[in-house]
């Protein structure tokens, strides 16, 4: 054929003995080579192109020889997903920040461009100059949920990085993960070097400053080049740096997980979580990047506080983020208008776990209403709160726009299972919420739910259909038109959550509670249920409380082929059932075995602050249909979460909030309870759009 | 309100965003720049930005026009060169014009394109003897139907109706839109298609070229596809090329390095 393009080779992997060149501090550098001209042909054959091509506004393009050290930070799932998340781009900024450092980014490749790049040999790439995977010094990589673990261990391999720890030398990166998951990170001990929990801000640029220091040490003939595990020492130094490979786990001959414990001199037994104490030294994103093509979340976004008080047993957000720390309406504000004027952003969020619990929530949305009236840029608050206040929010942020749809989170269906998951809304709240919410002209109201709580009977599932049916008729009254659209997911129990302890409901299980509330309200018209395949569960179920036996079929499950889990593509669940019978992993034994206050947890050395007899008195309760109080308006239960950090006790019940320094923020009244609108279900978690 | 009609280019690593994402692109540019862009009414409002067509993702152009309407008066040489600024990397506004009272639509202005196909530095004399020959074929044919394959099914188009002219000559200097690959001589053909009537595109007219038109039976391909193709600019048809719409200015068939007319 004529005029047939040769194939453009990717650069290749240099063998091991010749990457060490690459990772020189500064311009002593070798540079490695884009591997953009080998991926360019293959482009025009694959889905959205368009994610692979970065120059999107607000990248940041170093040197390679202008950084002593380079980070190469990761979201394992597609761009359209990962790009929006707000703690890469915060740490994507404070890294860039920092002159002797420089921050890429990479997603995971879509299927079909990741086979195209196996076959052409085209590794991992970063967007800013498309450079390999293997050369940068730190692959950092959030890990907000389970099902991108089997991702990490693809984006490693096609990266030209060995998968495992132990496999890894002094001329690979440092593989380190943060994220909500890495409070359990023991199913991805062998594959990780280091772990985070927590706010990432301060210990990114601790473990930065000690690899550049390693790194000049070597220079200087101080440091031995080949001494991995010395640089591995000298991160687990710095507080929050769990390095799996310095602790062992002890089981019981019955098989139980007896204690992890540190195997290596001076390393610490407990290995605490980090807080960042005063967000408002913190005022990211500034820049934030601008995609060019499609994502999940397309706004400015702004966290207006960190950490919840409301004390839901379910949610691990709420528990491992605490405690609450307010960013400032004024610094809100401030971050808003320039981010709109840098970004060019048509709306902004204001993001937290329950916004509408912000003690100056008020004030702000009325502030930020004012000043884009009239304008096109629009304001969303993710907040499932269900009261009148969320509404009157609701109103506010809907003067430029219609009032279309709603979100509320009851979480439960019955008064009773609401008590044993600490969600006080009650059946009243949630009726006189939706008659305000369609009388003042919204059309649509979409409610979250979940079934395969713990001590969860029939009743309470057929409540869910009762009580969706009862907001239908509120709905009805006000608009023949006007929709109610139930969303319900089935439980995964996490860790650091007093659920810790709680059996999972098997997906039969799931699946038959569906479809007693699908039966129930299938005669109502206008009335809609969502839910998502039971199925999906099983595997983050294994991953949130599986211990390192786990990380076999982690392996095992990924050389099947096992990537996506959160995707419909690729059905996986078979993968891993085969990959957990060779493995010798007993699902049920991880997911549907309710543990006891005695058995050691896989995650008991990752101190997320929150006492574990406090947890476990928190189950109790739960059990016996107890509740407990916001914290931000109550009086302290001693969760253990404060005590330690140099925080004014924050609560506002006393009337204002206490922030640092002295400041004191005005409290609103509460009312009703929200939930955890960030972070949604899996239904949501994986949708477009 | 002012309007004002621009010609930009969308080059290199952008040319991967697709039609769909172009609005939001324009549109937070518009933002970040400041300007007065108009919007429509209604629930949703948009940026009064209108294109006159949609470029396939992954092609080239420096032939792109869009019509902005403002709803305050802009200093365009200022207010456009700061757009243009802060578009990404590769979308860069070259040309406007104000547009006057009674102006004709921009799509009336737009008649015709000038399309560049550009092969690598292979089989370049050869390459480009074979085309100048099938497309003189070609502009002597009265129809030349190829068939489209699309994922809705194949449809069937005649070529020959929409092509105005073409050339192909073998290129010895830089790249053009996206330098690619190794350097050396290089086939380059230029084409002009008509913009009114049914839609023709490049990939239809290189199924043209690629089989032996003369033969007239089904054959398999012997051209490979070129490695970038490029929207030169769009306006009229003239001799020896395109008169561009905004400027007036002659975009040529033939280009003056070691060109060989067809």
């Amino acid at each position: 054929m004529l005029g047939a393009a040769p194939t453009i080779a990717a650069p290749p992997l240099p063998s091991r003995g010749q990457r060490a060149a690459y990772r020189r501090p500064g311009t002593a550098a070798s540079v490695p080579d884009s591997v953009w001209d080998a991926l360019e042909p293959l482009l025009p054959e694959v889905t959205k192109p368009a994610q692979y091509a970065g120059v999107e506004h607000n990248q940041v393009r170093s040197e390679w020889g202008a950084a002593d050290t380079r980070w190469l930070l990761c979201y394992p799932d597609t761009y359209e997903v990962g790009q929006p998340n707000q703690g890469l781009q915060i740490l994507y900024e404070i890294l860039n920040e920092r002159p002797t450092a420089l921050a890429e980014r990479a997603y995971a490749p879509w299927i079909d461009l990741e086979e195209r790049m196996r076959e052409g040999r085209i590794p991992t790439f970063s967007l800013e100059h498309h450079r390999p995977l293997w050369a940068f010094d730190v692959f950092a990589v959030s890990l907000p949920h389970e099902l991108g673990h089997t991702n990490l261990l693809n984006l490693l391999d096609l990266g030209g990085v060995p998968i495992r720890s132990a496999d890894r030398t002094t001329e690979d990166p440092i593989v380190l993960v943060g994220g909500h998951a890495a409070f359990n990170p023991e199913p991805l001990a062998p594959f990780v070097d280091a772990v985070v929990a927590g706010d990432g801000e301060e210990v990114t640029l601790e473990i930065d400053a000690v690899v550049r220091r390693w790194k000049l040490a070597v220079v200087d003939g101080s440091a031995d080049p080949d001494d991995r595990h010395q640089l591995l020492l000298r991160l687990a130094a710095v507080e929050g740096v769990y390095v799996p490979a310095f602790y062992e786990a002890r089981y019981a001959d019955d098989g139980r997980l007896l204690r992890t414990v540190a195997v290596e001199p001076g390393v610490p037994a407990i290995v605490p979580k980090r807080t960042v104490q005063d967000l408002e030294q913190w005022q990211y994103p500034r820049k934030q990047i601008v995609p060019l093509t499609e994502t999940v979340h397309e706004r400015f976004s702004v966290e207006i506080f960190r950490g919840c008080t409301r004390g839901c047993r379910f949610c691990q957000a709420g528990m491992i983020t605490r405690p609450v720390r307010e960013r400032l309406p004024e610094t809100v504000q401030k971050m808003v208008e320039e981010g709109v004027k840098d970004t060019g952003f048509e709306e902004v969020g204001l993001l937290s776990l329950s916004s509408a619990d912000h003690s100056g929530i008020g004030q702000i949305v009325r502030d930020l209403a004012d000043e884009y009236e009239g304008t096109t840029t629009s304001l969303s608050l993710p907040s499932t709160r269900v009261d009148a206040f969320n509404v009157t929010l609701s109103n506010e942020l809907a003067r430029n726009g219609r009032r279309s749809g709603l979100t509320f989170a009851p979480e439960a269906g019955s008064e009773r299972m609401r008590a044993v998951i600490n969600k006080m809304v009650s059946e009243e709240d949630m009726l006189r919420t939706a008659e305000i919410a369609f009388s003042q002209g919204w059309r649509h109201c979409k409610l979250y739910f979940m079934v395969g709580l713990p001590t969860e009977q029939d009743e309470d599932v057929l409540a869910i259909a009762d009580l969706a049916i009862k907001v239908w008729e509120v709905a009805r009254k006000h608009g023949r038109a006007n929709k109610v659209t139930i969303s319900v997911g089935g439980f995964v129990p996490k860790p650091h959550t007093p659920f810790q302890w709680a059996p999972q409901d098997s997906p039969q299980e799931i699946r038959r509670k569906l479809a007693l509330i699908r039966q129930a309200i299938s005669k109502v018209n206008n009335l809609k249920l969502r839910t998502n395949d039971p199925e999906e569960g099983v595997i983050e179920g294994l991953l949130s409380r599986g211990d390192r036996r786990v990380a076999a079929a982690v392996e095992r499950a990924w050389r099947l082929g096992a990537k996506f889990d959160g995707w419909h593509e690729i059905d996986t669940l078979p993968m891993w059932t085969r990959a957990m019978e060779e493995t010798g992993v007993d699902l049920a034994w991880y997911t549907a075995r309710e543990r006891d206050e005695n058995e050691a947890l896989p995650w008991d050395h990752l101190d997320s602050g929150l006492d574990k007899a406090w947890l476990w008195q928190d189950w109790e309760a739960a059990s016996s249909d107890d509740v407990v109080e916001d914290c931000r308006w109550t009086a302290c239960y001693d969760c253990g979460v404060c005590p330690g950090l140099s925080l004014v006790h924050d609560t506002g019940y006393d009337g204002g909030t206490n922030l640092p320094d002295g400041r004191v923020a005005l409290p609103v009244l509460p009312t009703g309870l929200g939930g955890a609108p960030d972070l949604p279900t899996q239904a949501e978690r994986y949708v477009g759009g | 309100m002012q309007r004002y009609r621009i010609r930009w280019t969308k080059v290199g690593r952008v040319r991967f965003v697709s039609a769909r994402d172009l609005s939001s692109v324009w549109e937070r540019a518009l933002r970040r720049a400041d300007l007065p862009i108009a919007y429509s009414e209604g629930f949703s409002p948009h940026a009064k930005v209108s294109f006159p067509d949609a470029l396939p993702v992954g092609v080239s152009s420096t032939g792109e026009y869009a019509e902005l309407t403002f709803a305050a008066p802009i200093v365009p040489a200022r207010d456009l060169g700061a757009l243009s600024a802060t578009l990404p990397e590769g979308m860069d506004i070259t040309t406007y014009l104000e547009v006057e009272g009674g102006a004709p639509k921009l799509a009336r202005m737009l008649r015709a394109t000038l399309w560049e196909l550009e092969w690598p530095a292979v089989d370049a004399d050869e390459l480009t003897d074979v085309l100048s020959t099938r497309g003189r074929q070609l502009l002597d044919a009265e129809h030349a139907e190829v068939i489209r394959h699309r994922p809705d099914g194949d449809r069937v188009v005649d070529v020959r109706p929409a092509l105005l002219t073409l050339a192909a000559a073998t290129r010895s200097g830089p790249s053009g839109a996206a330098p690619t690959g190794p350097g050396g001589a290089r086939t380059v053909l230029r084409a002009v298609l008509r913009n009114d009537g049914p839609t023709v595109r490049p990939t239809d007219l290189l199924t043209a070229l690629a089989t032996d038109v003369a033969s007239g039976t089904v054959r398999e391909p012997d051209v490979a596809p070129p490695v970038i193709t490029t929207r030169i600019a769009q306006g009229e048809t003239v001799d020896g090329g395109l008169r561009e719409a905004l400027s007036g200015e002659i975009a040529p068939l033939v280009l003056d390095v070691d060109a060989e007319a067809a």
